[in-house]
């Protein structure tokens, strides 16, 4: 299959479909991938329906090797909400399992791409390719090491934030500062609201920093050189 | 940390003295030029560094605009491989060379299209639960978003329209905001407050015809609590009075339904 964009009436039907599976879960998805409901993309790009992947990087890594192989950028597909859509709505299964008899469904911003700013980064496809393209495989894992239909704390806090999610250097801290690279995930304690240099305090000292210094021009070590000792136990 | 809090004597530079403007090509928008960047009166040092950044999501893009005492325009700006320069935003830093520190800066500065009206409540509507409305802080500088509950039958015709959904819940929206203002953020100023919405908020009430206290700071030496909910509560009262014609019409309906039944 090839990369289709979704239309109006498709992202209508989807979202109907969603919003129906909350009452009965066993309900089949509709057949979207025609006229009316989506078209086909500009330039051909062959999209594996059938993949599954074990990570939000996978997802991404997938996407990104999809686009490049095309020498298609970031700029040219990211404002595009009907692929994003499309795309969930063909590995909607791996987003929305079934569980016990049950789908897990979350909200519509996870599947239905948003041209709302405070929106983009909860997209399912989206979201990671956004994050994986701009940071590249080693700075995305902190965000994109979950499951994909797991939105992850680090995401919430982080990519949430403009001003800390386009710093590269500010994301290759965190990384530095909360990701175990040998065991590939998190370091633990990192999401606890109580130790001290967990991640929501991180957040409320960058943004003190962001109204104090020209971050933008400092390296990620003397980034964290300036925080406080409380994160002392993460570096 | 709250993002008004101002430790560092770092100045604002006021929307007034910087003028953006956006170069488009084949429909789409290519570059920006900076026609006004006016920093006088700030005081900064000249040897400070001024920088241009066009951001929105995880796009940033920044732009060396010289020195405070020698501002170099570099415009036209090329935003060619950005994802979205239709929606950027901007903000002019001036930045010590010395030691990095902000000495002034302007954020948040968007492009309106010509005759374009900015809305002080964006309304948005997601599934709520058992809860019709709900107050979240989550705009521009936490400026705040009216959520409706996306799950009422024609809710987005109804929350236009209909008389008895804008009298029952308007109101309380105005207080909740106007309440959260005083007393959770605090007013730094009633004239040139820092927080943009406040600024917004208050210029609405005025509009109401409602005198705001000097002091709605509630960290403030002289607030006075009952001042400050008296005020919130003229202002409720005086959008109530400003749309009255919805009152009628909501009292109209309900006698026609008892006369009905």
């Amino acid at each position: 299959m090839h990369l289709r964009i979704m239309l109006q009436e498709g992202v209508q039907k989807f979202a109907q479909y969603i919003n129906d599976l909350k009452i009965n879960p066993s309900l089949q998805r509709p057949d979207l991938n025609s006229e009316p409901s989506s078209e086909k993309f500009s330039t051909e790009i062959p999209v594996d329906e059938t993949k599954v992947f074990n990570s939000k990087i996978e997802l991404a890594e997938y996407l990104h090797a999809c686009f490049t192989s095309k020498s298609l950028k970031r700029e040219d597909v990211l404002p595009l909400n009907g692929i994003w859509t499309w795309l969930a709505y063909i590995w909607f299964d791996q987003f929305a399992p079934s569980r016990a008899g049950t789908r897990e469904i979350k909200e519509d911003a996870k599947y239905l791409c948003s041209s709302d700013y405070r929106d983009y980064y909860r997209h399912f496809v989206a979201g990671p390719y956004s994050i994986y393209s701009l940071h590249g495989h080693d700075n995305s894992r902190i965000f994109l090491y979950s499951s994909v239909n797991q939105h992850n704390d680090f995401i919430e806090q982080f990519a949430s934030r403009q001003f800390i999610i386009s710093h590269r250097n500010i994301v290759e801290a965190i990384s530095r500062l909360y990701f175990d690279y040998q065991k590939g995930q998190p370091k633990t304690g990192a999401q606890s609201r109580t130790r001290p240099g967990n991640i929501r305090r991180f957040v409320s000292v960058i943004q003190q920093f962001e109204l104090t210094y020209d971050i933008y021009t400092m390296d990620p070590a003397r980034i964290l050189e300036l925080l406080p000792d409380e994160f002392n136990h993460w570096k | 940390m709250k993002r008004k809090l101002n430790y560092t004597g770092r100045m604002k530079i006021e929307r007034k003295n910087i003028s953006i403007n956006f170069i488009s090509e084949s429909g789409g928008v290519v570059a920006f030029t900076v026609t006004k960047l006016d920093l006088t009166g700030l005081n900064l040092p000249p040897e400070a560094k001024v920088y241009v950044e066009a951001y929105y999501r995880t796009e940033l893009r920044r732009f060396d605009f010289g020195t405070a005492g020698s501002i170099t325009n570099p415009s036209p700006c090329d935003l060619r491989g950005m994802a979205y320069p239709e929606n950027l935003k901007f903000r002019i830093l001036v930045v010590a060379p010395s030691d990095g520190k902000l000495l002034a800066q302007g954020d948040r500065i968007s492009l309106k299209k010509s005759g374009e009206r900015k809305s002080i409540l964006p309304v948005e509507f997601s599934d709520l639960g058992n809860e019709i409305w709900l107050v979240k802080y989550e705009g521009d500088a936490d400026s705040p978003i009216l959520i409706i509950n996306s799950r009422i039958p024609g809710i987005q015709n109804i929350a236009c329209r209909d008389a008895q959904f804008l009298t029952y819940v308007y109101p309380a929206v105005i207080r909740e905001i106007l309440a959260h203002m005083v007393f959770v953020d605090g007013v730094d100023s009633i004239t040139e407050p820092s927080v943009d919405w406040h600024g917004d908020w208050l210029r609405f009430v005025r509009l109401l015809g409602v005198e705001i206290p000097e002091i709605l700071n509630k960290d403030g030496d002289n607030f006075d609590k009952q001042k400050a909910l008296k005020w919130i509560e003229d202002s409720v009262l005086a959008f109530c009075s400003t749309h009255s014609h919805r009152f009628q019409e909501y009292i109209r309906r309900q006698e026609e339904t008892s006369l009905c039944t």
